[in-house]
């Protein structure tokens, strides 16, 4: 199976994450990736295309359209390709005007008005969410797909225990702090979002004793319903496990500068996602 | 008659282009510009400060640890807070982790497939056969590999770390998981070794058919590190003058008074000067300033380095071999950093947010690299990120006028030319993503 790798704007890092499981990948099948491969275009003969990165420029726009034409089937890779991921940000209300008058000088590519998904513009086969998706993500999506069907929550992987009898009251501050190795950061009263969070990733940042941002996005059990659900259900597990004012979740998890936004919502402009259906989600 | 030549620039980090003018077969200029853009320094205005360690190292994700840590030592300025010692080791390992990655990467995917006449690795060890020197990027990616997994040991994830939090990291090394990793170090080492005298050979070979590329033109080198340790941060940013007739340091605060910056209508990359010169930063400005690597190895490679081509040495293609030494040294540093306890005692100290500026320094396998926060009433108010490829730019553009002009005579212009401009730049390893952020 050939497959090339689509660079829009974003960070790299997604490539980076794709080249530490290159020991389990036959690269050599690699038929383009700017990163890695110096070859001007996406060829012909290409099976499977991963694209990264959002619709951020005109340039993005027209080498999405001229190599989805080539390609059996896509892939959207990371945050930015499935939602526009953090340079999304930079189309909230007070700043995007801003934004824009600054950008669109001079003899560059053109900055669209919105930083858009690709599933905007073209038909995506599959999903791929994280900020970056691990390695092991990669793997599987190469070597064989039908490992990553089935999905379950970051808890799963995570490992640290919930006792019933602890109950925090208060939700901790801003800088993160790991107060006992073992015990779930929910517990310790911070805003980890782990509970509705697909998995996949290894649970790293909990494990490491950083709260679960979201980054692979929700679960299948949400993943169908809009963003509100989501909320809904982070409020009951909280409601559920601690004893902090539910009005208190509410507001953090939706505050418009919380970092679950950064990774999943684009939507500052008022334009709704899709929902993807999960079985295109892996 | 003018014409302008465009090459799309591939094998580095981001997009893009170089341009070359020439006008009756003579090279005008040649320049280097960015074709990407995200916008961070306006979009993180109104967000909460404590956010920035966790969304700035998006900026990049080749160096987001540099960024990471750049954004909480910012934070940690602005609030008076000094984390403590063990928390400034893991932070200092996890940086070496990067340069590790980092030079892995540059050095034997980025440019080593230039000295190999190939378009990747992997096409390099389809035209080598597996007789010559086995499959190279098999090594390299196991050398890389200690990079990312020394940075997931400090950092808990490897490319948008999260384990330094002001006021220290959330956790510290386990002394078994170190020790796993120490071994894997002293395997990797060899391998590095034994893959970089490779690399070597493989420079002088093309430098006997294309030379090192000097240019005569003065410049400064840039960097920030300790003269005994090169992957050791210090709070102060040197300038040496190329011919060493002037050394100048400020600190981190002072950025804006010592140098110039000039924004240019096609890239969204500005660039730096200073006293109007060329600046250099990255590897080869590192092994020129320092007085030695502090470890066995990369010191015995840095002293036959110095025998081979002199101190301070200034030929372009020595960015690489540099990058090389730094690798070596990386690997050796993080193996005595791990044998330091990073287990037991106090992680971080108590933080009490407070409005202010704040400074980050900390020198990135490009450069010195800048983070500053202006901070009100818990947000950010303004943002400032100064990046080592846009102090490098200038001298990217010089170096690729000096070799485009090798390729362009008043009868023709030479096929090589787009391959030469390519080799310029990524011996410079400039970071798109980064530069315009």
């Amino acid at each position: 199976m050939r497959f090339a790798v689509l660079q829009l704007t974003g960070c790299a890092g997604c490539e980076v994450s794709l080249l530490n499981a290159g020991d389990e990948l036959n690269l050599a099948n690699l038929a383009y990736m700017p990163l890695l491969v110096s070859a001007h275009d996406v060829p012909e003969d290409v099976d499977v295309l991963l694209v990264t990165g959002g619709i951020r420029t005109d340039e993005d726009l027209l080498k999405l359209r001229d190599s989805a034409g080539k390609v059996k089937k896509i892939i959207a890779v990371g945050t930015c390709a499935i939602s526009g991921g953090v340079a999304g940000l930079g189309d909230r209300h007070d700043i995007r005007e801003h934004f824009l008058a600054q950008a669109n000088k001079g003899r560059v590519p053109r900055m669209l008005p919105k930083c858009s998904p690709i599933d905007t513009e073209v038909e995506v086969d599959n999903y791929l969410p994280g900020c970056p998706p691990v390695p092991e993500l990669y793997i599987k999506l190469l070597n064989d797909p039908q490992s990553l069907k089935t999905t379950s929550i970051v808890c799963k992987e995570c490992g640290r225990k919930k006792p019933k009898e602890i109950r925090p009251d208060t939700l901790t501050a801003g800088i993160h702090k790991d107060i006992d190795p073992e015990l779930c950061l929910v517990k310790q009263g911070q805003l980890c979002v782990g509970t509705s969070t697909r998995n996949g990733c290894g649970a790293i940042c909990p494990r490491a004793g950083f709260p679960c941002v979201g980054c692979r996005g929700p679960s299948n059990n949400l993943i169908e319903k809009d963003a509100d659900a989501w909320f809904e259900s982070l409020i009951s597990i909280f409601r559920r496990m601690t004893d902090i004012d539910p009005v208190l979740i509410s507001e953090a998890l939706k505050s418009p500068h919380f970092a679950l936004f950064l990774f999943q919502f684009s939507d500052y402009a008022d334009t709704e996602l899709e929902k993807r259906p999960k079985e295109k989600v892996l | 008659m003018t014409t302008t030549i465009q090459f799309p620039v591939s094998r580095i980090e981001g997009h893009a282009k170089v341009i070359v003018d020439i006008s009756n077969g003579q090279v005008r200029s040649a320049r280097f510009l960015a074709q990407e853009y995200r916008g961070f320094e306006q979009f993180l205005q109104g967000m909460p400060a404590d956010q920035m360690p966790v969304i700035v190292p998006r900026i990049c994700g080749v160096c987001s640890t540099s960024h990471h840590i750049a954004a909480v030592e910012a934070l940690e300025d602005a609030y008076g807070v000094t984390p403590p010692d063990i928390a400034k080791k893991i932070r200092h390992l996890m940086m070496v982790g990067q340069l590790v990655q980092n030079q892995a990467t540059s050095l034997f995917f980025f440019t080593m497939p230039d000295k190999l006449q190939a378009t990747s690795i992997f096409g390099a060890d389809e035209n080598l056969g597996k007789e010559t020197l086995g499959s190279i990027s098999k090594k390299a990616m196991a050398i890389r590999k200690i990079g990312t997994e020394l940075i997931s040991l400090a950092g808990g994830q490897f490319i948008h770390p999260v384990k330094a939090v002001v006021g220290g990291v959330v956790s510290g090394i386990d002394r078994d998981a170190a020790a796993v990793m120490q071994e894997k170090i002293k395997k990797a080492l060899p391998l590095a070794c034994n893959l970089f005298d490779e690399y070597w050979k493989l420079t002088e070979k093309l430098a006997e058919t294309v030379g090192h590329w000097e240019g005569d033109d003065p410049f400064y080198y840039m960097v920030a590190v300790d003269k005994h340790d090169p992957t050791l941060p210090v709070d102060y940013i040197t300038m040496q003058r190329s011919d060493n007739s002037e050394t100048v340091t400020f600190s981190a605060a002072d950025y804006a008074e010592h140098l110039q910056f000039h924004r240019v209508q096609d890239s969204f990359s500005s660039k730096t000067s200073f006293n109007d010169l060329p600046i250099r930063a990255n590897s080869l400005a590192r092994m020129n300033l320092i007085e030695n690597p502090g470890t066995p190895i990369a010191t015995g490679y840095l002293e036959r380095f110095r025998i081979e081509f002199g101190t301070p040495a200034h030929q372009i293609l020595l960015f690489d071999l540099c990058r090389g030494i730094e690798l070596i040294n990386g690997l050796e540093r993080a193996n005595s950093l791990l044998s330091e306890n990073l287990q037991e005692g106090e992680m971080n100290v108590p933080v009490t947010p407070r409005d202010g500026i704040g400074y980050g320094l900390v020198e990135a396998p490009r450069g010195p690299l800048i983070h500053n926060f202006h901070i009100k009433d818990g947000l950010i108010e303004k943002a400032g990120f100064v990046i080592p490829t846009v102090h490098n730019n200038f001298a990217i553009e010089q170096a690729l006028t000096t070799m485009a002009k090798r390729y362009v005579s008043e009868d023709r212009i030479d096929l090589g030319l787009d391959k030469a401009m390519g080799w310029v730049v990524r011996a410079f390893d400039p970071c798109i993503a980064c530069a315009t952020h």
